[in-house]
């Protein structure tokens, strides 16, 4: 059954608590428009997010939401697609969810190949504790836990998640919402764990990764005329070795999903009839005689 | 001669192939009619170390170790050191001397010694230092009356996958075995026999295998965990028969993962479950958190072992009660339950999976080492009693704006939707959240929220499985106890009876919410009550002193050394604090 969808038709009536002018806004609207174009129903979307100002978002979109614990956002939308593969799963956080607190998971999840979409907002800092670095804050960013600046290098989640075995990697800008909701809707359709990483700007805590100076420092990867986003040396290199920050489709290379490898069935295990089938579960303990 | 009843330890050192002899002599035991217990005591590493592994039969059915060692077989003077003092006066051992001699200060007088070459036989005549277990099973065969034909086509049926030459090797070292009794010892019977029984409709299942089958047969269909000693056997079980019943089995990249995993999947309608030991219940606690307030129906099984820290992760204990009960930030409803017989493992674990969807909240099933990975002979399971009761789950479309996922009801449970159904769109927040799920801080609904949550553990309360109360109910002595120590304590309470001393005996088989009113009304005419538990701080005594106050003639019988009870070490401490009580009833 089609039906046409609106942007509108995902929405909650909860008003966002958002800052005005925060980049989460951005990624929340081209969310809704992908959902639409992509013609889902609110009742087949599952909507995992974490904790930080960008796990509230799962708040805002009309679905089945589930807003847990901090960092613990994959291994629940991981089991919720292995429950139900008719679902469209897509998991959200911030950059502190994603590679500080829930690190580990975000690696495993890139190795397991789930068939759903995370999206990670990075605004390089932590928002809602009142801007502490992050693991992709600049080295010697001065925040309230790193007065002396902070002394870690920042984390390239693409880079890492290309070496752990990623599928689907993209990047946008939360300023760009045509070409993020591109980048969503093309990793919805990927048949594998997509990640997109989306640079979204705390207007309130960080005066130095803000609007402007991503504008002055992003780049498409597609402008460059022989890019292969399906050649990994070269996504390698272009994540590692641009001055700027490369957006866009980094890497595409379909692999056996979770699903194939663990030859889950096709129909939903939470459809499943549970009064199993009793010969088959006495032959069971027939084993034991 | 004592006849049907003994309890048989093959030590020596891990990796060494006693686990199999040890399990083969357990089938052998079964077939011949005889009910079985086993106990493994092994170290924690794949090679090395002092090992043991303990096989009872007897004609009546043992859920424990005896008082004593009847027969041990030591494949090395470790093995005798470290237990020649649990030796039944009238004992034996058979002890392989190719390397080593027993020396005088370890050589008891009051047992007998079969000391026989055991490695060098094996090497010398047969060719394979291997076979020296199977060399000792046939002298032992031979020395207490083990049937011959089923010792053999037991062996047979073990080694039947590794060729026709290792079953006719097995053979010829059986025979090596038996020969060598009857050459050199035939002056000196053991003391031991047995007489063949039928082999009745019964099984042997460790009870970790219980666990996984009563989960299995209650419908739940996805399992995440992380390998962890002594749980990770439930979720071996559940790898090999989930995809058999179209689910799934997920080994996770830690405990935090896991649990999240399984509210997940129970979130989305599967019934879910995770396993797990003291250290990866640690890890659990925030999700564990999260499942209460969201009112996720997950089953979380504990194998408890020796804690803290790394502890001893093969040993025993009781000493994660408070932490099931207890742990984690804020307050939400939830059950622990705790099997007390292998056959109990089974039921409780399919009964959890009801409770946990019927209230919506985690429900623990607590077991222990000494249980959860002990075999014993039990009756064929009867899969007619696991009926499955989803509880307030929806599966028709809801209407959007008038459905309520956190809807307040008399019994603090709310209809549960699950993504797909129409009309059901909701979030579930960890954060305080209305009866439509919509997050707030609100001081009237954070309340009320609270006392429908909770108020659960008091509508829950009927449903609970009971206690089982053991005994003469109006004995002055009463006993409470659960888990792997129902066993040891049934067989002191008959112990007792023998010697003239009445006792009662509380099994809990539900913990939490606390039986308050049945602990109270078994307490009250009671002139002794004996808590007996494996930890050092009386964690179950607290509960029972919490609920009925101070006690005078309340007592701690606790074991704190990685094993569990042997039912002398119940007897006695009873003997000794209720002497008046035995007085009178001698009077």
């Amino acid at each position: 059954m089609a039906m046409t969808m609106s942007p509108k038709d995902f929405a909650t009536a909860t008003p966002s608590w958002w800052c005005a002018g925060c980049g989460d806004y951005g990624v929340l609207s081209a969310l809704k428009q992908a959902m639409a174009e992509l013609g889902k129903q609110p009742k087949d979307v599952a909507f995992v997010s974490g904790i930080g100002c960008s796990g509230k978002i799962s708040g805002y979109l009309h679905s089945y939401a589930f807003h847990g614990v901090h960092g613990r956002a994959l291994p629940v939308a991981t089991a919720v697609k292995l429950a139900n593969r008719d679902l469209t799963v897509i998991a959200a956080g911030g950059d502190g969810d994603g590679y500080a607190i829930g690190a580990g998971h975000f690696l495993h999840a890139v190795r397991r190949n789930p068939n759903m979409t995370y999206i990670v907002m990075d605004n390089q800092t932590y928002g809602l504790t009142k801007g502490q670095s992050s693991p992709t804050s600049a080295s010697g960013y001065v925040t309230g836990t790193s007065p002396q600046g902070n002394p870690d290098a920042p984390i390239n989640g693409l880079a890492v998640a290309l070496a752990a075995g990623g599928a689907f990697l993209a990047r946008g800008f939360s300023a760009h919402p045509k070409i993020l909701v591109d980048l969503i809707k093309q990793a919805v359709e990927f048949e594998g764990f997509s990640v997109v990483e989306v640079m979204s700007p705390c207007v309130t805590y960080n005066k130095i990764n803000t609007y402007a100076w991503f504008k002055e420092n992003v780049f498409y990867v597609n402008e460059q005329p022989d890019y292969d986003a399906a050649d990994r040396a070269h996504a390698f290199d272009v994540l590692m070795k641009s001055e700027k920050i490369p957006l866009g489709v980094i890497f595409k290379n379909e692999r056996a999903t979770f699903e194939a490898m663990t030859h889950l069935p096709e129909a939903a295990l939470a459809g499943l009839q549970l009064e199993a089938n009793l010969p088959a579960l006495e032959k069971i303990q027939d084993s034991y005689f | 001669m004592i006849l049907n009843d003994i309890e048989i330890m093959f030590g020596g050192q891990a990796g060494d192939g006693s686990l199999t002899t040890g399990d083969l002599i357990a089938g052998v035991f079964k077939r011949m009619g005889l009910e079985v217990y086993t106990y493994k005591d092994f170290p924690s590493r794949i090679r090395g170390g002092h090992t043991n592994y303990v096989i009872r039969a007897g004609e009546h059915p043992h859920w424990g170790m005896a008082d004593f060692v009847d027969g041990l077989v030591a494949f090395d003077l470790e093995a005798v050191e470290a237990h020649i003092d649990e030796m039944r006066p009238g004992g034996f051992i058979i002890f392989d001397c190719t390397s080593e001699k027993i020396p005088d200060h370890v050589r008891r007088s009051d047992v007998h010694w079969y000391e026989i070459p055991l490695a060098q036989m094996a090497k010398q005549d047969l060719g394979l230092e291997l076979v020296r277990n199977t060399i000792s099973l046939g002298a032992l065969a031979k020395l207490i009356g083990m049937d011959p034909e089923v010792v053999r086509a037991d062996v047979a049926g073990v080694y039947q996958r590794k060729g026709e030459k290792v079953v006719d090797l097995n053979m010829r070292a059986i025979e090596a075995g038996e020969a060598y009794v009857d050459r050199h010892f035939s002056e000196w019977p053991s003391g031991y026999g047995l007489r063949k029984g039928t082999d009745g409709d019964r099984l042997i299942m460790m009870g970790n295998d219980a666990i996984g089958y009563g989960a299995l047969v209650a419908g739940c269909r996805f399992m995440a965990g992380y390998p962890i000693t002594p749980a990770t056997d439930v979720l071996e079980w559940m790898a090999k028969y989930l995809p058999k019943f179209g689910g799934v089995a997920v080994q996770a990249e830690d405990e935090l993962a896991a649990i999240n995993m399984v509210l997940g999947a129970a979130f989305t309608g599967v019934r879910a479950m995770t396993a797990t030991s003291g250290p990866g219940q640690a890890l659990m606690t925030e999700a564990i958190g999260l499942a209460g307030v969201l009112e996720i129906p997950v089953v979380i099984v504990e194998c408890a072992r020796t804690g803290p820290s790394t502890g001893m992760p093969t040993k025993t204990e009781q000493s994660n009660l408070n932490h099931l009960i207890f742990s984690g930030h804020g307050e939400i409803p939830r059950i622990v339950l705790a099997p007390g017989t292998i056959e109990d493992s089974f039921y409780l674990s399919a009964e959890a999976f009801n409770l946990a969807e019927k209230y919506q909240c985690p429900v623990f099933l607590l077991t222990e080492q000494a249980l959860c990975q002990s075999k014993a002979t039990l009756p064929r399971l009867d899969l007619s009693r696991v009926a499955i009761d989803r509880g307030k789950l929806v599966s028709e479309p809801v209407v959007f704006g008038e459905y309520e996922r956190f809807a307040f009801s008399e019994d603090g449970v709310s209809p549960r939707v699950t993504p797909g159904v129409e009309g059901g769109m909701h979030l579930a927040a960890g954060s305080e959240h209305n009866p439509a799920g919509v997050i707030t801080e609100n001081a009237k609904n954070r309340a009320r929220m609270m006392e429908k949550r909770m108020g659960k553990l008091e509508s829950m309360r009927d449903d609970l499985p009971k206690p089982a109360i053991h005994g003469d109910p109006a004995a002055d002595i009463a006993i409470l106890g659960y888990g792997s120590n129902c066993g040891p304590i049934l067989e002191a309470q008959y112990r007792l009876a023998e010697q003239g001393v009445a006792t009662r005996f509380f099994e809990f088989r539900t913990l939490w919410p606390f039986p308050e009113d049945e602990v109270r009304e078994f307490i009250a005419s009671a002139q002794h009550v004996f808590v007996v538990e494996n930890n050092y701080t009386g964690q179950l005594e607290r509960l029972v002193r919490y609920v009925v106050g101070p006690l005078e003639r309340m007592h701690r019988v606790l074991k704190y050394n990685g094993r569990p009870f042997r039912p002398i070490e119940i007897v006695d401490p009873i003997l000794e604090f209720a002497p008046r009580a035995l007085a009178e009833v001698k009077r």
